[in-house]
C-alpha cells in the first residue's frame, strides 16, 4: 500500500473531514470531564499529602488517631449500618406488599416512597426539631405537661433521632429496587417450583429470594452511601446531640482557620468508604442481570393475606403519617403560626411569609440563584452526559470506558467532599471562583454528571445504531444526524435525566454550604442560616416555599418532558427490541 | 455506472459479545448494474464486508474503489455521509419520530434540493414503492413489509449509484418475502442501481442474484452466476451451504469412475488418481429410485411428505444413507428395498481433506 493512495480518501473527500465536528465536540466533553471531576480530585489528593514542611502522610496521621476525628468516622459508620438496616426491613415488606400481596392502598406506598425520596432530607429535620426537640418540641410538651407522660417524650437530638429521619429519606432506594427486582422475576419461575412440589414459602426462599436478593442489597448499599453523605440533617439533628459525623467534623475544619490538610485527609477516608460500598453495590447489581432476562411474563399470582392485610395496610399508612404527613403539616403549621407552641392555632398569621418574602432581603436571591444553577446545572449535566454516552456507545475510541469511569466517580463523592475538593482546586488556581456562582455550578454538574451520563446512557441503548446510521448513509454530518435523529429519539429520556439532577440541585445542601457567600447564596443554605440563626416560624415559611418550588419544577418539567415521543414510537420496528 | 472493486479486505475484531465476524483477505470485483448477493452464514463476514463498502468500518488491510476512485484503505476511509451510496437495513431503521414523508425526504434536505423538486421525487420514489397516500402517516402505524417500503424509497429518492441492502426481508414473513423479492428484482432492473445484497438465505440469493458471492469463515468461497454456483461447487463449503446436499465418501476405481461404499459407482471428471479418496456431492433431486432389477439397492429408512415434494432417507446396503426427493406420486414405504439410480453428470468431486 502506498501512501498515496492512503492519503488519497482524505483529499477525495474534501475539506470537512479533516477535523470534524465531532472531535472538537468529543474533545471539549472529555475536557470538561477532566476539569470537574479529575482535577479537583487530584487536588485533594496533594492537599492531603502536604504536611508542615513538603510532602508527608502527617494529614493522614492524624486522622485515623485523632479522637475527634476517629469518633466521627465511628459515628457516621454506625449511622449508615443502622439506616441501612432499616431501610432494607422496610424498603422490602414494603416492595413485597406492593408486587406479591392483594394490601389495598397500593398507590399510598408508591406515593409514600416517591415523596420521601423527594423531600429534602434536611427539611424533614427541621419538621422533626418541631415536633420533638426535648424541650419545646410539640409532641414532647404534650405528652410531658399535658398528659402527664414523661416517659413518652423523645430525644430528636439522639442517634436514634437521626437514624428516624434519615431512612425516612433512604428507605426508597430499596424500595424502588427491590420492587422492580421483584416485578420483573417472570411468574413463569416460581409457577415451575411450585409443579414440581414447592410449598409457597419454599418457593419464596429457594427461588425468588436469590433472584431479587442482588437488587435488594445494592438498594441497601445505596440506602448507606446516601445516609452517610447528608450534611444536613446530620449538622440539624446530630450537632445539638454532640454526634459528629463526617461531614460535620469536615464542615468544622473550615472554621477559622481553615485545616485544609485535614480535611482533604478527611474527605479521602469518607471517599474510600463510599467507593468501597459503591463498587460492592455494582458488583451486586451485575448479578442480577440474569433477572431481565425473563422479558414479559404473567403477573404473578398475589398472595392473599386474609385479615393480616389491615395490619400491611397500617403499617403503610403509619408510614405515610411519620414519612410525609407528621413532617408537612408541621412545617404548614409552623408557618402560619405567630409563635410555635401547643396554643400555635390561636394565632395563626402570614407574617411570616411576608418577611420571607418580601422583608428578608437573602430570600428573592437565594431563589433565582437556586432556580437558575438547577436549571442551567442539569441542562450542562444532560448534555455532558448525552455526549460521554455517546462516545461509549458510538464510537470506538480507545479509552471510551475509562471517560465512562471518570464520569461515574462523583457517585462516590459525598457533596461536602465535591465542595473541599473544588475549593482546593481552584484557591490554587488564578481565577477567583471562591464564593462565586461559577463554583457552585461546578460542584453541582461535577457531583451529578453521572445521572446525566447514565439517562443518556440508557436511552441511547434503546435507540438501534442504525437510525443514526441510515442518516450518515444519506449524506448527513455528525451534526445533523444528531439534530434530526439522535437527539429528538433520546428526548424522553433526556428530560427525565434533566429532571433527575434538577431536583437534587435545588435541594443540594452539602456542597453548598462550604461554597457559597452572600452574593452566591442559594435556597437550602438560606433555610439553614435562618434556622442556625434561631428564627422559628420564618424557616417553616421558606422551607414551604422552597417545596413549593420544587413541586412546580417536578411538574413543568414532567409536561414538556410528556409522552409526546413515546406514544408515538411505540412498538416501531426502527427500536432496538 | 457503479463499479465496486475489492481487493485483499482484511478486517478483525478483538473478542467480545458483540463484536462483528471478521473478513481476510477478500477480493470482489462488482461490475455496474448489477445484482450482487453476499451469501454465507451468520457470522461469515458478509455483512462486515458490506459495513466496509458503506464506510461504517474501516478495513485493518485492502482496497475498496468505487469507480476507480479510492474509498477505503488502511486506517483511512472516505465516511458514509461523503459517500453517496444508499442502504437498507435490516430492521428498516425508519425514524419512528418522522412521517413517511419526513423519512423519504430526508435525503434531499441534506442535499438541499428545492423543495419543490423534493416533493414530486418524494412522490416519485413511494409511487415506485406502492406507498402513495401514507406519505402523513407514522412508521408505527405501518406494517412490516411498509416500513420496508419506506426504508427503499428513502434510499432510492437520493438516486444512489450503488444500494447496499442488508438482509432487508429476514423480518418479513413469508408470503410477504416473496412478494418484496419480486419486486426488488424488478427495481434493481427499472433504476440500474447496483445492489449488493446480504443475506444468510440461499433460496433468496438464487432467486434475485446476476453474481453471488458466497463467503464462508471471513473468506471468498466462490463468485459466480447462481445456476453456477449452484450446480458447480468450487468446494464442499459452497455445496454444503447451497441446498439440501448428501456428501459421501468415494473411492477412486479406475479412470473416471469412483465407487461409494454399497455397490453405487459413478462415472466422475476426477481430481485425483487411483486408489485416491474422494468427496461425491450428490444433490437429493438427482437421485432416482425405482423397482428396477438391477442395482445397486438401497433400504428406504423414513419418509417425509412435503406437499410438492416427497423426501426419502435411503440407506445403501452396507453402505451411507442418502437424502432422496422424489415426485409425490412416486410412493415408497419405509422399509422398502428400492433400486438407486444417481444421475453422475450433476454431481460435484471434492478431494477428501
Amino acid at each position: 500500500m502506498s501512501v498515496e493512495a492512503i492519503a488519497s480518501p482524505v483529499r477525495v473527500s474534501g475539506p470537512r473531514t479533516g477535523l470534524r465536528l465531532e472531535h472538537i465536540v468529543m474533545g471539549g466533553a472529555v475536557l470538561c470531564l477532566i476539569v470537574l471531576v479529575v482535577l479537583p480530585l487530584l487536588s485533594l489528593l496533594f492537599g492531603s499529602l502536604r504536611g508542615e514542611q513538603g510532602m508527608s502522610l502527617d494529614n493522614f496521621a492524624e486522622v485515623l488517631s485523632g479522637r475527634l476525628y476517629v469518633n466521627a468516622l465511628k459515628n457516621s459508620l454506625i449511622l449508615g449500618a443502622w439506616t441501612g438496616l432499616f431501610s432494607l426491613v422496610m424498603g422490602v415488606s414494603l416492595a413485597w406488599a406492593v408486587s406479591r400481596t392483594d394490601v389495598p392502598g397500593k398507590a399510598l406506598i408508591q406515593l409514600t416512597a416517591s415523596l420521601s425520596y423527594l423531600s429534602p432530607p434536611f427539611l424533614t429535620a427541621i419538621a422533626f426539631v418541631y415536633l420533638f426537640s426535648p424541650n419545646a418540641g410539640l409532641i414532647n410538651v404534650l405528652v410531658r405537661d399535658v398528659l402527664g407522660l414523661p416517659f413518652l417524650t423523645f430525644n430528636i437530638f439522639s442517634m436514634t433521632g437521626l437514624v428516624l429521619v434519615t431512612v425516612l429519606h433512604t428507605f426508597p432506594f430499596v424500595y424502588l429496587l427491590a420492587s422492580s427486582a421483584l416485578l420483573s422475576v417472570d411468574a413463569s419461575y416460581e409457577e415451575a417450583a411450585q409443579i414440581l412440589g414447592a410449598s409457597k414459602m419454599r418457593t419464596a426462599l429457594t427461588v425468588t429470594a436469590p433472584l431479587v436478593a442482588p437488587a435488594i442489597l445494592s438498594g441497601t448499599l445505596l440506602a448507606f452511601v446516601n445516609a452517610i453523605a447528608l450534611f444536613g440533617s446530620q449538622a440539624i439533628i446530630g450537632l445539638p446531640g454532640r454526634i459528629v459525623t463526617l461531614p460535620t467534623r469536615i464542615y468544622a475544619l473550615f472554621d477559622y482557620p481553615p485545616e485544609y490538610g485535614l480535611a482533604s485527609a478527611l474527605s479521602l477516608l469518607f471517599v474510600v468508604i463510599t467507593v468501597v460500598a459503591l463498587y460492592l453495590q455494582r458488583a451486586f447489581l451485575a448479578r442480577r442481570s440474569y433477572v431481565t432476562l425473563a422479558g414479559k411474563g404473567a403477573r404473578p399470582q398475589l398472595i392473599s393475606l386474609g385479615p393480616a392485610r389491615w395490619a400491611v395496610l397500617a403499617f403503610v399508612v403509619l408510614t405515610f403519617i411519620v414519612a410525609i404527613l407528621l413532617p408537612y403539616s408541621t412545617l404548614i403549621a409552623v408557618s402560619f403560626s405567630k409563635s410555635w407552641g401547643l396554643d400555635f392555632w390561636k394565632g395563626l398569621t402570614l407574617a411570616n411569609y411576608k418577611f420571607i418574602l418580601f422583608e428578608y432581603n437573602v430570600t428573592q436571591r437565594a431563589i433565582l440563584n437556586s432556580l437558575g444553577l438547577a436549571t442551567v446545572a442539569a441542562t450542562i449535566a444532560v448534555l455532558l452526559g448525552a455526549i460521554i454516552g455517546w462516545i461509549d456507545l458510538r464510537t470506538r475510541i480507545p479509552g471510551r470506558k475509562l471517560l465512562d469511569y471518570f464520569a461515574l466517580i462523583p457517585l462516590g463523592l459525598p457533596g461536602i467532599v465535591v465542595a473541599v475538593a473544588l475549593i482546593q482546586f481552584w484557591l490554587a488556581m488564578p481565577l477567583a471562583l471562591y464564593g462565586t456562582l461559577a463554583i457552585l455550578l461546578l460542584a453541582y454538574v461535577g457531583r451529578y454528571i453521572p445521572l446525566g451520563v447514565r439517562a443518556a446512557n440508557s436511552s441511547l441503548r434503546q435507540i438501534d445504531p442504525s437510525l443514526e446510521e441510515s442518516a450518515q448513509i444519506l449524506g448527513a454530518s455528525w451534526l445533523t444526524t444528531m439534530r434530526e435523529v439522535t437527539l429528538p429519539l433520546i428526548r424522553p429520556g433526556l428530560f427525565a435525566g434533566w429532571l433527575l439532577v434538577f431536583v437534587p440541585v435545588i435541594q443540594e445542601l452539602s456542597a453548598s454550604i462550604l461554597l457559597f457567600s452572600s452574593s452566591s447564596i442559594t435556597l437550602a443554605v438560606a433555610v439553614y442560616n435562618l434556622y442556625e440563626t434561631g428564627y422559628i416560624e420564618p424557616v417553616a415559611a421558606l422551607a414551604i416555599i422552597n417545596m413549593l418550588i420544587i413541586g412546580a419544577a417536578i411538574f413543568v418539567a414532567n409536561k414538556l418532558g410528556g409522552g409526546k415521543i413515546a406514544s408515538r414510537s411505540g412498538p416501531a420496528q426502527g427500536l432496538a427490541s | 455506472m457503479a463499479t465496486i472493486s475489492i481487493k485483499g479486505l482484511t478486517k478483525s475484531f478483538s473478542a467480545g459479545d458483540d463484536a462483528p465476524a471478521a473478513v481476510s483477505d477478500l477480493d470482489l470485483d462488482i461490475k455496474d448494474n448489477q445484482f450482487v448477493t453476499l451469501l454465507g452464514p451468520s457470522g461469515c463476514g458478509k455483512t462486515t464486508t458490506l459495513r466496509m463498502i458503506a464506510g461504517y468500518i474501516v478495513p485493518d488491510a485492502g482496497t475498496i474503489h468505487v469507480n476507480g476512485r479510492l474509498l477505503s484503505a488502511r486506517g483511512s476511509v472516505v465516511p458514509p455521509d461523503r459517500r453517496g451510496m444508499g442502504m437498507v437495513f435490516q430492521n428498516y431503521a425508519v425514524w419512528p419520530h418522522k412521517t413517511v414523508y419526513e423519512n423519504v425526504v430526508f435525503g434531499l434536505k441534506v442535499r438541499k434540493t428545492p423543495s419543490a423538486e423534493a416533493k414530486r421525487r418524494v412522490a416519485d420514489a413511494l409511487a415506485l414503492v406502492n406507498l402513495t397516500g401514507l406519505e402523513q402517516r407514522y412508521p408505527n402505524e405501518l406494517s412490516g413489509g411498509q416500513q420496508q417500503r419506506v426504508a427503499l424509497a428513502r434510499s432510492l429518492v437520493v438516486e444512489p449509484e450503488i444500494l447496499l441492502l442488508d438482509e432487508p426481508l429476514s423480518n418479513l414473513d413469508a408470503k410477504l418475502r416473496e412478494q418484496m423479492r419480486v419486486e426488488l428484482k424488478r427495481l434493481q432492473r427499472r433504476t440500474g442501481i447496483t445492489f449488493v445484497y446480504v443475506t444468510h438465505d440461499q433460496a433468496e440469493a438464487l432467486a434475485l442474484s446476476d453474481q453471488i458471492a458466497v463467503i464462508h469463515g471471513g473468506r471468498l468461497q466462490q463468485y459466480g452466476a447462481p445456476q453456477e454456483v449452484y450446480a458447480k461447487p468450487a468446494n464442499r463449503i459452497v455445496a454444503d451451504f447451497m441446498g439440501l446436499v448428501n456428501l459421501v465418501s468415494a473411492r477412486v476405481t479406475g479412470p473416471g469412475t469412483a465407487a461409494v461404499a454399497g455397490g453405487l459407482t459413478l462415472a466422475l471428471a476426477l481430481p485425483a488418481g487411483s486408489g485416491d479418496d474422494v468427496e461425491v456431492a450428490i444433490r437429493p433431486e438427482n437421485i432416482r429410485l425405482g423397482a428396477s432389477a438391477s442395482g445397486p439397492y438401497a433400504t428406504i429408512s423414513e419418509r417425509t411428505f412435503l406437499g410438492n415434494i416427497t423426501e426419502y432417507y435411503a440407506s445403501l446396503d452396507s453402505g451411507p444413507t442418502l437424502r432422496v426427493q422424489t415426485h409425490p406420486v412416486q410412493v415408497f414405504a419405509v422399509g422398502d428395498k428400492v433400486s438407486i439410480e444417481v444421475d453422475a453428470s450433476q454431481c460435484s468431486v471434492f478431494r477428501s481433506s
